[in-house]
């Protein structure tokens, strides 16, 4: 059943991109999964719904077939992966790592893993690039933040970049997760230009009504010539919702996370740029608290 | 929580799984399963964590399901034969949806997915009644229906459970998914021979009980849900940490603890039956779980000194008693000398 999606999935695609073609390839990838594509919810504001009957496709043989292959490919490694041990890494290195990389940035392909977005989807004026920096060892983020509001008598506010990683697809485009649960700091090396960034950790719950959790936290860069290193405990991050902080805050579990991601939206306008190094976990071992905001009841009954 | 309500949920939650055991009649069994369900669902969600809610759902969702399969098998019975006897069922498409909405209530693959979720979204108290005490009303279901039942079916259900449960734990760092993934298999074992000797099931379930009770009350006195956290277990609790390793490996079903006893029996008994072949497929999965359960265990002792540890020793606070343990592990222990007394009690 999977598999026939993914074949509708990649019929789909050379049927949408005429028609969203500066959108797709930010769009695409921020989209869960290939039946969520048939059901598309994004509507840019200020255009009308998209009525395309679901019947008109181009049926393409050798994308299915190579979509076959890559899958069978993923699932073998999925089981030989779960054989060697937690996550693919052998347990020893599991249970004793302290630190661990997550990203580095020193080829296209890992930059592909990385998906730029700006309010130019909303039809705003601002714009956002994301290439490797001096001799392939960082990767720059630039562009220009313009807070001009577009004029299509829906949106209140503009002026925002930001940078996230695709989200990890195991086999047959099944969610894969991150089990960062030996960590407890997320640790960044970058370069900025003093303006104030925020980190957005995504653990891409299995029901719909909760798909817009986020854990945020504030990343300040101090602009120089000197490199920053950050390290945020992932006991400092909030549960926010469609932008909006939540009332009831509760701590960000590691053992399920899916996505990273960098904002900006400082309502400056004017160029920006944020170079970053690698990001990292790491288990602070002087870091003992649990969680930053008030877990006791805030009204108890008296 | 609120006394009152936490008094309805605690009184429903031991009257459901009484309800459905005592019944005679279809309506009244799938009433006490109803109750049990809506009794745990807000226990599961107690901690209104996005992760505990998700886990609430999956429960009432996979459970609502499997009590309309229940009612749906129960009125096919009685449309077909005329009566709502719960053991005297003998209409074979109802004895299928029977036999596959109790597997989606245990938890046995291939409807187990449920499983490792839900108890890793919830608290360790509540983990324990998931894994314990509500699959006492759908295991006596099974038993009052076990003379209608597809023995190839539940033998099939019970082989892929045990490989499921075996996998599934393998490279698993959080304990309450490595529990669970440890009840799917032992339920495999359970199904397995409940066709031919509902005793022995019972006994395997008892067994069961005892030795995750003692399992659970153990990893909520050390208050660790990873592994890696037992490594630093034996600063806090030198002795039950040894204590510990003997209760994986009665779950691992090693002579001469408690857990080889339901093991034995069992293979024993297929092998009476001519199933040579399940019997040996049954050792041989259920070496899978006792690799994982070395795991914790070797975890728990490659700290002793002079080792070092990766995580900070952790903080004795004032004691943190948990009454049952010590009779709960006594039993899980040393049960299996007194194998022929427990065979004749039941």
């Amino acid at each position: 059943m999977a598999l026939s999606f993914k074949l509708l999935d990649s019929v789909f695609l050379s049927s949408r991109c005429h028609r969203q073609n500066a959108l797709h390839p930010l769009l695409g990838p921020l989209l869960t999964d290939c039946i969520s594509k048939l059901y598309s919810s994004y509507r840019r504001p200020g255009t009308s719904p998209d009525n395309t009957p679901p019947w008109k496709m181009n049926f393409s043989f050798e994308k299915g077939v190579d979509g076959i292959k890559k899958h069978f490919g993923l699932l073998k490694k999925e089981l030989v992966d779960h054989w060697k041990g937690p996550e693919g890494y052998r347990l020893e290195e599991y249970f004793l790592e302290q630190t661990r990389v997550v990203c580095e940035f020193r080829s296209q392909k890992e930059l592909d893993e990385w998906v730029v977005s700006s309010d130019a989807e909303i039809g705003g004026k601002s714009e956002a690039y994301l290439k490797l920096g001096k001799n392939n060892q960082t990767a720059l983020l630039y562009g220009t933040l313009n807070t001009e509001v577009p004029r299509d008598g829906e949106t209140g506010y503009s002026g925002y970049c930001a940078m996230r990683t695709k989200l990890p697809k195991g086999a047959f485009d099944t969610k894969k997760y991150y089990d960062w649960s030996n960590f407890n700091s997320l640790y960044l090396r970058i370069r900025g230009d003093g303006r104030p960034w925020m980190i957005n950790i995504y653990t891409n719950p299995y029901f719909s009504h909760q798909k817009d959790d986020l854990y945020n936290y504030f990343m300040f860069t101090r602009g120089g010539p000197y490199w920053q290193e950050i390290k945020i405990p992932f006991s400092k991050f909030f549960l926010s919702s469609r932008g909006r902080i939540q009332d009831d805050q509760h701590p960000l579990w590691l053992d399920k996370i899916s996505t990273v991601g960098f904002t900006l939206g400082d309502k400056v306008d004017g160029p920006f740029q944020l170079e970053i190094d690698f990001i990292g976990l790491l288990n602070d071992r002087a870091h003992t608290e649990e969680f930053a905001y008030e877990k006791y009841e805030r009204n108890p009954k008296v | 929580m609120n006394p009152h309500a936490s008094m309805i949920i605690t009184l429903s939650l031991i009257m459901g799984p009484l309800i459905t055991i005592s019944s005679n009649h279809w309506i009244l069994a799938w009433t006490g399963l109803e109750i049990s369900t809506l009794a745990i669902t807000p226990l599961i969600a107690k901690q209104h964590h996005p992760r505990a809610i998700e886990a609430t759902i999956k429960y009432f969702l996979t459970q609502a399901t499997a009590s309309t399969l229940i009612l749906s098998s129960s009125i096919i019975n009685a449309w077909t034969l005329g009566q709502w006897d719960i053991t005297q069922m003998s209409n074979n498409t109802s004895c299928a949806i029977l036999t596959t909405a109790l597997a989606i209530k245990l938890g046995l693959a291939p409807f187990h997915f449920w499983l490792p979720e839900v108890l890793q979204g919830t608290s360790t108290t509540t983990a324990l009644i998931l894994t314990t005490w509500q699959k006492l009303a759908p295991l006596s279901l099974l038993v009052m229906t076990t003379q209608s039942l597809n023995t190839p079916l539940l033998l099939l259900l019970g082989l892929m459970s045990t490989l499921v449960g075996g996998w599934g734990g393998l490279n698993q760092p959080q304990l309450r998914k490595i529990m669970a993934f440890s009840s799917i298999a032992h339920l495999g074992w359970m199904i397995t021979i409940i066709t031919f000797s509902p005793k022995l099931m019972l006994l395997t379930f008892y067994t069961y009980i005892t030795m995750t009770t003692a399992m659970f009350l153990m990893i909520k006195l050390l208050e660790t849900n990873k592994i890696s956290m037992m490594m630093t277990s034996w600063t806090k609790l030198p002795t039950l940490n040894t204590i510990m390793i003997l209760i994986l490996m009665s779950l691992a079903g090693l002579p001469p603890l408690t857990g080889f006893m339901p093991k034995w029996l069992i293979l024993q008994e297929l092998t009476k039956q001519h199933m040579f072949i399940i019997a040996t497929m049954m050792a041989l999965l259920s070496l899978l779980s006792l690799f994982f359960y070395l795991r914790i265990s070797y975890c728990a002792t490659i700290t002793l000194p002079p080792n070092s540890t990766n995580y900070l020793q952790q903080w004795r606070h004032k004691t943190n008693q948990k009454p049952y343990l010590a009779p709960m592990a006594t039993l899980s222990i040393t049960l299996l000398p007194i194998t022929p007394t427990l065979l004749t009690l039941l």
